[in-house]
């Protein structure tokens, strides 16, 4: 082994393996250190993987059994209130089409197949054995030297490289401790992620929710699903369980004095969600923090003298209405960082000025692109009126435009009408809608 | 494992769920600390009883805040919620620590 690396990346989640394949590719070497027992034993998330990059680095991967559990070809948005659901619902073959662009994971599962891929590439190096995936070791301390990144310490053990990616998740503790962010960083940017897997015979989850082969559904819910917190509900099929969550922002819950677990459990007892849960059995209940996609969440910066961050470390998200896009935005963060990286190790310069490359690279990607022009949608979505008003008075105007009870009928305009003034005013929605058409 | 949904279920049946690293083990290194003292006194809110997904923050009779790490989850909400001072936040030592294993995630 060289007794210094070209990289180090701190985290085997999916922005530190993307990076990773990005490396090996690259012909550079490597040390990726990953916590957990192996890749993807600490890693929990709602569970789409949005875009195509995936494409990029596992050619093919879709005609494999492994890795992701369904493609997502059908869509859904349901506001809620308690007894009733009006869905905005868009089934399209064309999402049948490789490369998918949106696919259904469990990180525990896809994160170990992805390292498996990335463990091929070492293998097809020029270094097969000077690059290195290494579970079950805690990098302690990112170790500097005169103000720049030299290394990692685990333990006892130091390891030194030319630059650290640091791709540790969004409890980004060494990214505090080099000095990229603040210390101690508040709840203002966050939510609490809190998820159930449901087993449910394959044969009836394909038949219950329309899927052939492997095709998908992801449905998102606003509403009463989060017991009037800010946020919203999620619910997406798998091969053969659900992935049912909620998403609750944290300083919401903490001021409404709820608690994540007993929402969950409202959630599930939602009947239109009852019906689409029931007779499975619960198998995994799991939680975790997750950026609100507020751009001011994001660390002071993203690069420094030998150090790059990636993922959600660097909270990179964004939920403006239409998914909520982590792992896509941790996928490309942790390319552009290893390219970025691999054109450090050419010119032999790990300086802070070479590597804010990441940053110009992450600004003219669609990441901090999308993130940029969509701050308004952000904030719009965590307006008290979206999780209440709105849901309510969807659902209010769809019960009686689908109500047929053998009275002279309103004209749907007079119903609509009727649904606003009990729940908001027009001048409230005319002001909101403004905001909404600016916004997405 | 699993838990059939014919009733609400608790943290304790959801939490049962759960691999823990060094589960059987009694003395194992506490990845968390509060200082409950904080919590205690001067605390407005005492939100992680609330917040905590795993109920790792728990309220007394007398409305006094205990903490165990051990149903942690290292989800990071504390990390995050606790705005006193009272939480000092590491990732669990993988030979000595407890912490969570994910079969599904």
């Amino acid at each position: 082994m060289e007794d210094k690396f070209d990289c180090i990346i701190v985290g085997g989640g999916i922005a530190g393996l993307s990076a990773a394949m990005t490396l090996a590719r690259g012909n550079a070497r490597f040390l990726l250190i990953e916590r957990g027992e192996f890749c993807g034993a600490k890693n929990v998330s709602g569970g789409v993987l949005w875009g195509s990059d995936l494409a990029r680095l596992v050619p093919e991967y879709w005609k494999e059994d492994a890795g992701f559990e369904r493609f997502v070809s059908h869509r859904r948005l349901t506001f809620m209130d308690e007894q009733s659901a009006f869905s905005v619902d868009f089934k399209s073959n064309h999402f049948a089409e490789t490369p998918y662009t949106g696919v259904t994971v469990l990180r525990a599962v896809f994160d170990a197949w992805f390292a498996g891929k990335v463990q091929e590439a070492i293998d097809q190096s020029e270094h097969p054995d000077e690059s290195f995936i290494a579970t079950d070791i805690l990098v302690e301390e990112v170790v500097m030297e005169d103000g720049r990144v030299v290394g990692i310490r685990a333990g006892e053990e130091t390891f030194l490289a030319d630059c650290v990616i640091i791709a540790e998740g969004v409890n980004n503790l060494l990214t505090r401790q080099v000095g990229l962010e603040k210390p101690y960083v508040a709840s203002d940017h966050v939510a609490v992620g809190v998820k159930e897997v449901l087993k449910l015979d394959q044969n009836v989850l394909e038949d219950r929710f329309q899927l052939s082969g492997r095709s998908g559904l992801t449905n998102e819910f606003v509403g009463a699903c989060s017991e009037g917190v800010e946020g919203g509900g999620f619910l997406y099929t798998n091969q053969d369980s659900i992935s049912l969550g909620l998403v609750l922002g944290m300083n919401d819950l903490r001021d409404k004095q709820k608690t994540p677990y007993d929402v969950l459990n409202t959630f599930k007892e939602h009947p239109v969600v009852a019906d689409m849960i029931r007779g499975s059995e619960t198998v995994e209940y799991s939680a975790h923090v997750v950026s609100t996609g507020d751009i001011k969440g994001m660390p002071a910066e993203i690069f420094g003298d030998g150090v790059m961050i990636a993922g959600e470390a660097a909270h990179l998200l964004l939920n403006a209405g239409k998914a909520i896009q982590g792992m896509d935005y941790a996928m490309r963060s942790g390319i552009l960082a290893a390219e970025t990286a691999l054109e450090a190790s050419k010119a032999d310069d790990h300086s802070s000025s070479m590597l804010s490359n990441y940053r110009k690279a992450l600004e003219s990607s669609y990441v901090l692109q999308d993130m940029r022009s969509f701050q308004d949608a952000v904030h719009l979505l965590h307006r008290e009126e979206m999780f209440s008003t709105i849901p309510n008075l969807v659902c209010d105007f769809g019960r009686q435009f689908f109500t047929i009870d053998s009275e002279p009928t309103m004209k749907a305009s007079a119903m609509m009408r009727a649904s606003i003034k009990r729940h908001a005013s027009y001048w409230d929605l005319v002001k909101l809608g403004l905001k909404g058409a600016k916004a997405l | 494992m699993s838990v059939e949904n014919t009733k609400r279920l608790s943290v304790a049946d959801r939490l049962g769920l759960a691999n823990y690293r060094n589960q059987g083990r009694t003395d194992a290194r506490a990845h968390i600390e509060v200082d409950t003292d904080i919590c205690n006194t001067t605390c407005p809110h005492k939100c992680t009883t609330r917040v905590c997904p795993a109920k790792c923050y728990t309220l007394d009779e007398s409305g006094n805040v205990h903490f165990q790490f051990e149903d942690c989850i290292e989800c990071g909400t504390c990390l995050y919620a606790c705005d006193q001072g009272a939480v000092t936040w590491r990732f669990p030592h993988p030979e000595e620590g407890r912490g969570v294993n994910w079969s599904l995630g």
